[in-house]
């Protein structure tokens, strides 16, 4: 016979009295209120995100009258048309998309041996190490780590220093587009790993036996089984990485220095710069636009379920 | 390719698997422990163990995934130790049957035919032949989550058999089905290695399926190979007291030798006096040499007076402490005299025979020649 306390467990007396306390403040006859209540603030945040889509459309059909710095009374395209005009809005949105495509690709790249090798590896401990190593530039914050760069690949940085051992003038690292795209990937890379992650622990290693046993050599089992079999994870992680760099601003503030402007850089010098709010907002929607158009052909090409979402398919 | 003829027994076959004193250690452990044995073309062997027995890490040794600490592996006379399982004209039917998700059945049956390089234009016709022999013709473009479990056993089974390799490989893929449907797998994989001749190797805990679907049967124990004999010789001239636990629902009794002539021994066990008999695979004990008795349950004459028990030289009384009815037998423990040892005991006749109650004073006998003597 096991005493009382080991049969019934401090921990199930503490759940007992919050449930009795939940039946007091919430009694059981509002209990088929509970999933809708559950679901409030999530409903709450979407209406809150559309209501500020619903204000900065409005705001980008007026356009700033340059007089009185306010908005015009009436509704306009103008802001559009303007932008539409502009060759250098065209220019920056084709760097964010491009850059965007080459920093996904590349992260995938170098993201998969990593997510592999922390998945198979029998060692513990490196797995340990690699899983450190993912999570430790996360403490560090976007901004931090791009001016850590700037310090790195400065005129009199460290790697200048290294590049004038072997004899190397120094070059002009930083400030260019290679260098944001660089910053990118780098900040893009763990996003891609913990992505990548699980879709390959979804593969259980016999297939790769069996693979081998059938006659594949590492390579083409690589190629005809295993970047097959993790097409949901490197969808969902070139998802991610996609979005993230098509939208982000420190990169290119920090390691572009005004020169090498993504979407979001524009959006905030009409903010906060030129202080107009209208084409600012005009410029807000272009980009949700795009993303969003990239998103859903993507998930057209590759379907939903690629996300691992949906019940009962495999 | 010369595995591929049938082999009825009579002319001599050729060697196709040649195991030589094979070892494995694990940080120290001894997984496999100097096994070696000689398998002929087109025989079914099936490595019968426990589990931690070893017989998975040899299969895997002769597979190619895991490489043998000391010794070699032959197949058709060559080494293979080095050689990669890619390298290895080897198919596999794995334990979680490791079909590709992504690919159709005909897909799947197709991968080892374009990753050994085949001629492009002979394999929808091969696939198809392949599908066809395990009765799966219609179901080429189905995807494997289309399948039943029974359906994608047969697809596997296809995609290690296409390439036409040497030798083919279970790692006991009948595991995980329900009973019916695993009878009815072995009497498959038994139907399809007789037409196409192909030497396999089947590993299994199951001792039912060891002695339904094999030529040979290997019994392993702690990394050791315990014998390697015909199913019907594994069964009823086990070498040794593990082999004859192991197959068979048998009962033991311990004791000490007190007389032997010829092949019959006399040893006592308990207040007791047995008579067994020694095989020449276990060898003959000296007197007052610790044995063990083994006895099948099958072996057990019961009935309610001795008299009807004339035919047995070995006769005790008993009183039947349970009986479990189970359809073509019933099995009874019966426990012995004032000693309490119980011994298990089939009537496979429940129709003919009395049904035996519990708590019913009985005796049971059996004869010499069905104890086998083993060194304890």
């Amino acid at each position: 016979m096991r005493s009382y306390r080991t049969a019934y467990p401090f921990r199930w007396r503490v759940m007992d009295t919050l449930e009795m306390l939940a039946r007091v403040l919430w009694p059981n006859r509002f209990s088929g209120a509970v999933p809708y209540l559950m679901l409030a603030p999530a409903v709450l945040l979407v209406l809150l995100l559309v209501i500020g889509m619903a204000q900065i459309a409005d705001s980008s059909l007026h356009v700033l009258d340059r007089s009185t710095f306010l908005p015009s009374a009436d509704f306009t395209l103008a802001n559009y048309q303007t932008a539409l005009r502009q060759p250098l809005y065209w220019m920056i949105i084709w760097r964010s998309l491009l850059g965007a495509a080459v920093v996904t690709l590349l992260s995938l790249i170098f993201a998969f041996p990593y997510a592999y090798l922390m998945v198979r590896t029998p060692s513990a401990l490196l797995r340990k190490f690699l899983l450190i190593a993912l999570f430790l530039p996360f403490f560090i914050g976007q901004v931090v780590r791009a001016y850590g760069w700037l310090i790195i690949l400065g005129n009199q940085g460290v790697m200048n220093e290294m590049l004038g051992w072997v004899g190397i003038e120094p070059q002009r690292l930083l400030f260019n587009y290679p260098a944001v795209l660089f910053g990118l990937v780098q900040y893009m890379l763990p996003f891609a790993v913990l992505m990548l992650a699980p879709a390959i622990t979804a593969i259980p290693e016999e297939i790769e036996s069996a693979a081998s046993s059938l006659g594949a050599n590492w390579w083409r089992t690589f190629t005809h089984v295993i970047l097959p079999m993790s097409k949901p994870g490197l969808v969902g992680a070139g998802l991610v990485v996609l979005t993230l760099s098509l939208t982000d601003f420190a990169m290119p503030a920090v390691l572009g220095g005004g020169s090498q402007d993504f979407i979001a850089n524009a959006i905030y010098d009409q903010f906060f710069r030129t202080s107009d709010q209208g084409m600012g907002a005009a410029l807000t929607l272009f980009l949700v636009g795009i993303g969003s158009l990239v998103v859903g052909v993507i998930f057209t090409v590759f379907g939903a379920g690629t996300l691992a979402m949906g019940r009962g398919k495999k | 390719m010369t595995g591929m003829t049938k082999s009825d027994g009579k002319q001599k076959a050729a060697v196709a698997v040649s195991v030589q004193n094979v070892n494995m250690t694990f940080d120290g452990f001894h997984a496999v422990d100097s096994a070696s044995f000689d398998l002929d073309q087109g025989r079914f062997l099936t490595i019968l163990g426990p589990s931690g027995s070893g017989k998975t890490t040899l299969l895997r040794m002769i597979a190619g995934f895991q490489k043998p600490s000391s010794g070699e592996i032959f197949i058709n006379g060559a080494p293979v130790s080095a050689a990669p399982p890619h390298k290895r004209s080897v198919g596999m039917v794995f334990q979680k049957l490791a079909l590709f998700p992504h690919m159709t059945a005909a897909e799947n049956v197709a991968f080892p035919l374009k990753m050994r390089r085949f001629d492009a234009t002979t394999i929808p016709e091969r696939v198809q032949r392949y599908l066809d022999l395990v009765q799966l013709g219609s179901y080429a473009d189905r995807r494997i989550h289309q399948l039943s479990g029974g359906q994608q056993q047969r697809v596997a089974i296809a995609r290690a058999l296409v390439f036409e390799p040497d030798l083919l490989l279970l790692d006991e893929p009948l595991a995980a089905l329900d009973r019916k449907l695993r009878e009815e797998m072995q009497l498959e994989f038994r139907r399809i290695q007789r037409e196409l001749g192909v030497t396999t190797i089947n590993v299994t805990h199951d001792q039912r399926e060891a002695l339904v679907v094999s030529d040979e049967v290997v019994v392993m124990d702690k990394g050791r190979i315990q014998q390697m004999a015909s199913p019907t010789a594994t069964y009823r001239t086990p070498a040794n007291a593990f082999v004859a636990g192991f197959i068979g629902v048998t009962n033991f009794l311990n004791g000490t030798v007190k007389s032997t002539a010829g092949q019959e021994v006399i040893f006592a066990a308990g207040e007791r006096e047995f008579i067994g008999h020694w095989s020449a695979a276990a060898g003959a004990p000296t007197v007052s040499a610790n044995v063990v008795g083994a006895l099948r349950a099958e072996q057990v004459r019961m009935a309610t007076s001795a008299d009807e028990l004339g035919q047995c030289r070995t006769v005790l009384s008993a009183a039947v402490t349970d009986a479990i009815f189970e359809g073509e037998r019933t099995a009874y423990e019966v426990t012995v005299g004032m000693d309490g040892n119980i011994i298990r005991v089939f009537d496979h006749d429940p129709a003919a025979h009395k049904q035996f109650g519990i708590g019913e004073a009985v005796f049971i006998g059996w004869n010499p020649q069905d104890v086998m003597i083993y060194p304890n």
